[in-house]
């Protein structure tokens, strides 16, 4: 219910804010052509655009629900056609790479909250501190330059070679081309997500370690590993809830990311589609991007239950 | 948490607070980049070796395009022939312009909002609280472009877009602290006394959050820094303006980042060192506020 609210509240603001450009969409779609004004009424008319703001409203409502995107300016196409093949690419590379930087980030994270007080904790927490001042956009020119232009190991963008033809027998695996193209926009992602998990994880591992059940788990003699993992399983809960706030920042690093490699997700279509002016898309690129992130909020408040029995939701 | 501010007259507080973040090796490296960065802003003018904008020519009169670093052009110069070191040096005027006014815009929102919304409880609560959580609901840097790209790229409007939506940590996290203060026998006297709301909220619970506060102004500079790189980078920066995420669009645009790195490597420096100070800052000032972190 809270969800339904907050998403239709981020529609209206949408289309607010959608509101805000000079003109209407006709200037944009026809330029400054000349067109008699009665097929120029006609236009304004089968689009709605005559109609009092309220219904337009709630004809923007209506049509978002049944899937109707409308079409896009710039490619001529239903926008629910541009959109959905770039939202597979943006879902690959985002997923990839949180749920590596989140994994590297606990491993990390714990194994420096164990490690409390000794001088590779305090390296450790310094050096996490530097990717999380940069700019990812930087990160990833500078990864470019080592790994593209300087040892040309890995392509510079997009995200597959125009007619691939495997030359070894190991290109020859199915999805080596892809991987190849995803490696340098992921490994950009990770360094710049791993910090945030991996700060979470190791504060959360310090306070597990005071707790009695660890004592008593060193007092049975159990292993030093069998007590970290302990240790690590429980100190988790925090970083999974911060995994929602992470997805919704996450798109902000995903549109640099994929506009730096050339990456076609939904992150540059929307920055195009702005820069086009094309904006049907890019208000579709912008309410994916946000009902994704709502969503996902939603279902990691539902996934917390099932990973720690003692909360509860009514 | 805030026991011991409580009693002790405000202006000890505040010195106290100051005090400690210089004392600290972390803080006090911080306040010193901070401090080097404002004043190099306030003295672009006085210490940049040329105009930024002007075009150098070699002696044949060719642009002296993608100049590597030398004693004329200490950081060489651009695609375009102007000089890096300057532009760099009249970049940090643009983030520090970007991070200090965003910054106090996130916190003084913010702050009021959780004041208002803690203080008062009940119906204003739920409404303040249920618009706090839509704005979490936004993606912030593409809400970022398609506003500036709509309202049109400029530097106020930049400004405008990262206050809208970057309050929204600062107010739960003040909402949480006006919670609790709320209760305190203090607070009841103040109202036993006959002070009204607006007399409670600014003159007894405020300074008693104010600490809180100031942590997010350390932090809402690091991010208002950041999101303005972001967007120049993206090609929404203000175009009137040089910034470092404008070198570094040029740099990327023009293709010059392959072969040049004294165009990419120095801005992003900057950045990152600009950045990294105010969450320097920012995390003595957290550990000052949070006495509970000392030990962690």
């Amino acid at each position: 219910m809270q969800t339904a609210i907050t998403l239709l509240a981020v529609l209206t603001l949408m289309w607010g804010m959608f509101r805000l450009i000079p003109g209407d969409p006709t200037t944009v779609f026809l330029g400054s052509g000349e067109l008699p004004p009665e097929a120029l009424a006609a236009l304004r008319h089968s689009w709605g655009l005559d109609a009092p703001l309220f219904q337009q409203y709630l004809d923007y409502l209506h049509n978002l629900l049944t899937g109707n995107l409308g079409m896009s300016f710039y490619y001529r196409r239903p926008v629910l056609d541009v959109l959905l093949p770039m939202l597979w690419n943006t879902v690959l590379l985002m997923s990839i790479a949180i749920v590596l930087a989140t994994m590297i980030g606990v491993a990390v994270g714990a194994y420096l909250g164990w490690k409390r007080g000794q001088r590779i904790e305090t390296i450790g927490s310094l050096l996490v501190l530097i990717p999380r001042s940069l700019p990812i956009f930087w990160i990833g020119i500078m990864l470019m330059i080592i790994f593209s232009y300087t040892l040309g190991w890995f392509p510079i963008g997009g995200l597959r070679t125009p007619a691939f033809i495997p030359e070894t027998p190991i290109q020859g695996v199915p999805g080596y081309d892809l991987a190849q193209h995803m490696f340098l926009p992921v490994l950009t992602s990770v360094i710049y997500f791993v910090s945030d998990p991996l700060m979470i994880m190791r504060t959360s591992m310090l306070e597990v370690i005071e707790e009695d059940f660890i004592m008593f788990a060193r007092a049975r003699g159990l292993r030093e590993r069998t007590v970290r993992t302990m240790a690590r399983r429980n100190a988790i809960g925090p970083v999974l809830t911060y995994l929602a706030i992470m997805v919704s920042f996450a798109f902000g690093g995903q549109v640099l990311v994929e506009v730096l490699f050339s990456w076609p997700g939904m992150g540059s279509l929307m920055v195009n589609s702005v820069t086009q002016r094309d904006y049907p898309v890019a208000q579709a690129a912008f309410f994916l991007m946000a009902v994704i992130t709502i969503l996902l909020n939603l279902l990691i408040d539902v996934l917390y239950v099932f990973i720690d029995p003692r909360i509860h939701y009514d | 948490m805030t026991d011991t501010t409580v009693d002790l007259p405000r202006r000890r507080v505040w010195r106290g607070q100051l005090l400690q973040i210089l004392s600290s090796r972390v803080g006090g490296a911080g306040v010193l980049i901070l401090v080097v960065f404002t004043l190099v802003a306030l003295a672009a003018p006085l210490i940049a070796p040329y105009d930024p904008l002007l075009v150098h020519r070699m002696p044949d009169n060719s642009v002296a395009q993608l100049l590597p670093p030398s004693s004329r052009f200490w950081l060489g110069t651009t695609y375009y022939g102007r000089d890096v070191l300057s532009q760099l040096i009249y970049g940090s005027r643009v983030a520090m312009i970007v991070g200090i006014v965003s910054a106090f815009f996130i916190t003084a929102i913010g702050t009021n909002v959780g004041l208002i919304s803690g203080y008062f409880g009940g119906w204003v609560d739920t409404i303040l609280m249920r618009i706090t959580d839509v704005v979490f609901g936004i993606p912030f840097l593409p809400f970022a472009v398609v506003l500036v790209a709509l309202l049109r790229p400029s530097l106020s409007n930049i400004i405008l877009t990262i206050s809208c939506l970057l309050w929204r940590t600062t107010a739960r996290v003040i909402r949480a602290q006006v919670l609790s203060l709320r209760e305190r026998p203090f607070i009841k006297a103040a109202k036993v006394a006959g002070a009204g709301s607006l007399r409670i909220m600014y003159v007894h619970i405020l300074p008693n959050v104010l600490p809180m506060s100031s942590l997010y102004v350390a932090l809402g500079i690091g991010w208002a820094v950041l999101a303005e790189a972001s967007l120049s980078f993206l090609g929404f920066g203000d175009p009137n303006m040089l910034s470092w995420g404008e070198i570094l669009y040029q740099a990327y645009l023009t293709g010059s980042f392959r072969s040049s790195w004294w165009v990419v490597v120095p801005p992003g420096i900057c950045i990152a060192l600009l950045v990294a100070s105010a969450f320097m800052i920012g995390r003595e000032a957290e550990i000052i506020v949070n006495p509970r972190l000392r030990n962690l």
